[in-house]
């Protein structure tokens, strides 16, 4: 089940929050396990048996690691939840590009397994590994209730979409929270604002990509192909971020405190900001689980090279299954290296707006090997960025004449300026600021939830004109 | 305190928008038939785990609420008002052209030189052996293009038209240059597809010179409107608040009264079917909508008979060419699978028979396919 969905916003939500609201105490936990194992099984009936066993597999872990405490076997159970959650992980997402690439290799006609990929496995695995890990090195306590384990796992907000969130960073709220109306309200605006992005800003901006994807990319005018990079990062990240304000709201308003996904990251001023400001829990993940322990900066320069080049072919990766998404890794890591070395000294002697310029052009040329998969593709498509078919044509002028008002609503809605509008007019106490303030912070949110309801209802839009001829 | 009776006041605000609509839908009955879009709604899933675990039941649920859900019209009314008012003049593949014209959208990257390729051989085969005459008619994007939102795209359908000319010689009907001379004329509908009776009177014209004919002396001025409100295809297509468009017919077509028979089933004494005038469908009007086989005695008696393969542009023009027939067939390639040349054959053993092929570019392109 998806949130931007009338079955999700009518059916689903009202029920569930009816139940868990009027639930006592304990109960809420039940709850919720329950209504999350029901909106995922909705789009999965047979998968969620695996995320089921995933839950249990990691519980048990976690209460071997705890019992050896101590003692060497300890780390038993922990490589057990690694290798078992990297197992379920390679098998779904990775088992056919393998298949594919010895095939291409060796010359081999290995039948691929054509599985389909279970919604979320690439947080949930994250997720459960983060909580062995942790109870391992003793910085998160053993999770003795089963049901309070199975709520962090499956809990609807972030399951499908994360943010990945830390067994640490929700153990308090697990089995104590309360019912807080700030929180709550807050929550709901976050969630509106949230179905916002997604549905009016990702979907509409998204459909001027599609328009431009579809086209000849060996013809295509410069001007087209930046403007449809544009379209396509403000695509992604508005449904992204979107994605994640969605769950945040949601959590509030269950009681939970979930980390920041998203800081604005079209605003950095070099790709090392930039990847503080993008999908911040996967970057916390990698960087905890992953580069620290390979000795981070603390063992020269070399070996911080070599550690961000793992890091980042890894992040790659974890995308898709692609050769492309491995590309888009490494296409960082080099940036990353660069800026390490040199450039970021170099761009720190410039005012901050060239740093911004260099980092957005750098992260649209990402894109480019992000979203299209083969090679001949992006190669064709950078090709047409640097203008080898011409700077400007028809096409792109029409496009952006149809899209102008959207993408500068994305360009503003990508910047911290509306939110330091609203904190300004919250912090200035004058009554006529606050009373603005109190009535926009209800009517937005209420009228862009009605906009999105209409985005939602029209997507399913489909007249059928038997008499078209 | 006063910060918490805000934060209830913000929850109870937002919540029942949700809990509000999530109510009257739950008691709002289902509708069969959804007049705007034409189509019969999803209908509520019979529940069977079978269906559960490998049929399609939760996505069909999902069809169904999201089909049912209470206002639907006006949501989606709503969404097209927003996209106006973000300035966009393409909704749903339909331009918003000037002078309220509403303008199918047809892309140049969808209809490749390959695809002309593959209709003109089909096209050669009816010129060489049956001696048919070519009548394309250009769609409005290309005749009323100063209509178009300005750098709007479309597929110039003037390459294939020549090509048509080349292969068709004096055979090839040059409708494209007549209609461009009258484009100031309200040759197209404003909220569908078609051409008007206008435009059809001025393919007429093209058509006569072509097979030199005489042209029956039809009187524009003397056009019968038959409905004021009529709401084409393409108001469909983005379904906001437009004015009707004319709907006319050549009272001259009714002299004669013709016999038709439809599929060999149902018969007719008129070109015209007020039937349709009540529905959304009013462009049905014209030779009651589409059939595969229509058998037409015009009443004229000159023992000439025309075959024509079609689509509905052709609709509205074939009453026009009743004084020139005793006897037109009408066949709609998309509705008739068996072997055309047998069929023509049945028609007109010594193939003495005039054969028209009458298409607008785009359906030509789109549907125009035949076993020989």
């Amino acid at each position: 089940m998806v949130f931007s969905s009338v079955l999700f916003l009518f059916r689903f939500l009202p029920i569930f929050m009816i139940c868990y609201f009027l639930a006592p105490g304990r109960m809420k936990n039940f709850i919720l396990f329950l209504g999350s194992l029901f909106f995922y099984a909705w789009g999965e009936p047979i998968y969620v048996v695996l995320m089921l066993f995933s839950t249990v597999v990691d519980y048990v872990n976690g209460r071997l690691i705890e019992r050896c405490r101590g003692s060497r076997k300890a780390v038993l159970p922990l490589i057990a939840s690694v290798v078992i959650n990297l197992g379920l992980l390679g098998f779904f997402k990775y088992a056919d590009f393998l298949i594919q690439t010895v095939n291409t290799l060796a010359g081999t006609a290995l039948p691929l397994l054509e599985l389909g990929l279970p919604i979320g496995i690439s947080f949930y695995t994250f997720q459960t590994m983060s909580y062995t890990i942790d109870v391992y090195r003793g910085e998160a306590k053993v999770q003795k209730n089963i049901l309070d384990f199975g709520v962090y796992v499956a809990m609807f907000p972030q399951l499908i979409a994360g943010p990945i969130v830390k067994y640490r960073e929700v153990e308090e709220r697990l089995h104590n929270r309360h019912m807080d109306v700030v929180a709550i309200s807050h929550g709901l605006k976050r969630f509106c604002m949230g179905m916002a992005k997604k549905v009016l800003l990702a979907n509409n901006l998204g459909a001027l990509w599609t328009e431009i994807s579809v086209q000849n990319y060996q013809s295509m005018s410069m001007m087209t192909a930046w403007l449809g990079m544009l379209a396509f990062a403000f695509q992604i990240y508005f449904d992204f971020s979107g994605y994640s304000d969605m769950a945040i709201g949601l959590g509030e308003i269950l009681g939970f405190h979930f980390p920041e996904n998203f800081n604005y990251p079209y605003i950095s001023a070099s790709i090392t900001e930039f990847w503080r400001r993008w999908h911040i829990s996967l970057g916390s993940w990698f960087r905890e689980y992953v580069y620290i322990p390979l000795g981070g900066n603390r063992k020269g320069l070399p070996r911080q090279l070599f550690n961000i080049l793992i890091v980042w072919m890894l992040t790659g990766i974890w995308h898709g299954a692609g050769w492309n998404f491995l590309l888009w890794g490494l296409w960082f890591a080099c940036l990353l290296v660069l800026e390490k070395m040199f450039l970021g000294r170099v761009l720190s002697w410039f005012p901050r707006v060239v740093g911004i310029l260099y980092t957005c052009a750098a992260v649209l040329i990402g894109w480019v090997l992000f979203e299209l998969a083969t090679l001949g593709d992006i190669l064709s498509y950078l090709r047409a960025m640097v203008g080898t078919s011409g700077f400007l044509d028809a096409n792109a002028f029409y496009l952006g004449r149809e899209y102008l008002v959207l993408l500068v609503i994305g360009a503003v809605a990508s910047t911290p300026i509306p939110k330091k509008l609203a904190i300004r007019l919250e912090r200035s106490k004058t009554g006529l600021c606050m009373a603005i303030f109190r009535l926009g912070e209800k009517i937005i949110p209420a009228a862009l939830l009605l906009l999105c309801i209409a985005g939602i209802v029209d997507d399913s839009y489909n007249p059928f004109l038997y008499f078209r001829f | 305190m006063k910060e918490k009776s805000n934060a209830f006041f913000t929850i109870a605000f937002l919540s029942s928008i949700i809990f509000i609509f999530t109510i009257v839908d739950f008691f709002h009955g289902d509708r069969v038939f959804s007049e705007t879009e034409n189509r019969v709604l999803a209908t509520k899933p019979k529940f069977s785990v079978q269906e559960l675990f490998f049929g399609n039941y939760t996505s069909d649920y999902e069809k169904y609420v999201t089909d049912q859900f209470v206002g639907r019209d006006k949501w989606i009314y709503i969404k097209t008002e927003t996209d106006i008012l973000l300035q966009k003049k393409t909704i749903n593949g339909v331009y918003l052209g000037a002078g309220n014209y509403l303008i199918e959208q047809h892309l140049p990257q969808d209809y490749p030189a390959e695809l002309e390729d593959g209709k003109l051989v089909l096209l050669e085969r009816l010129v060489t052996e049956w001696d048919a005459t070519v009548m394309l008619v250009p769609t409005a994007d290309n005749v009323i293009t100063d209509k178009l939102p300005s750098y709007a795209p479309y597929y110039d359908e003037t390459a294939l038209l020549e090509r048509v000319a080349e292969m068709a010689g004096e055979r090839c009907v040059d409708v494209y240059s007549i209609l461009k001379e009258h484009s100031s004329e309200d040759i197209y509908y404003r909220t569908d597809h078609h051409w008007t009776s206008l435009g059809v009177y001025y393919g007429y014209q093209a058509w006569a010179e072509t097979v030199g004919e005489e042209p029956y002396p039809y009187d524009v001025e003397g056009m019968v409107t038959v409905s004021e409100d009529f709401l084409g295809t393409l108001h469909s297509k983005i379904n906001i608040d437009r004015a009707g468009d004319r709907l006319q017919y050549f009272p001259e077509t009714t002299v004669h009264q013709p016999h038709i028979t439809y599929d060999q089933m149902k018969e007719s004494e008129s070109y015209y079917e007020e039937s349709y005038l009540e529905t959304k469908n009013k462009y049905g009007f014209f030779l009651d909508d589409n059939h595969a086989l229509v058998e037409i005695d015009t009443g004229y008696q000159n023992g000439k008979t025309l075959f024509v393969l079609k689509d509905s542009y052709a609709n509205s023009l074939i009453p026009l060419l009743a004084p020139h027939y005793e006897k037109i067939y009408v066949v709609d390639l998309r509705y008739f699978n068996g072997r055309l040349f047998g069929l023509m054959e049945q028609y007109e053993p010594k193939k003495g028979m005039d054969v028209l092929v009458l298409y607008n570019c785009i359906h030509f392109l789109e549907e125009f396919n035949y076993l020989p």
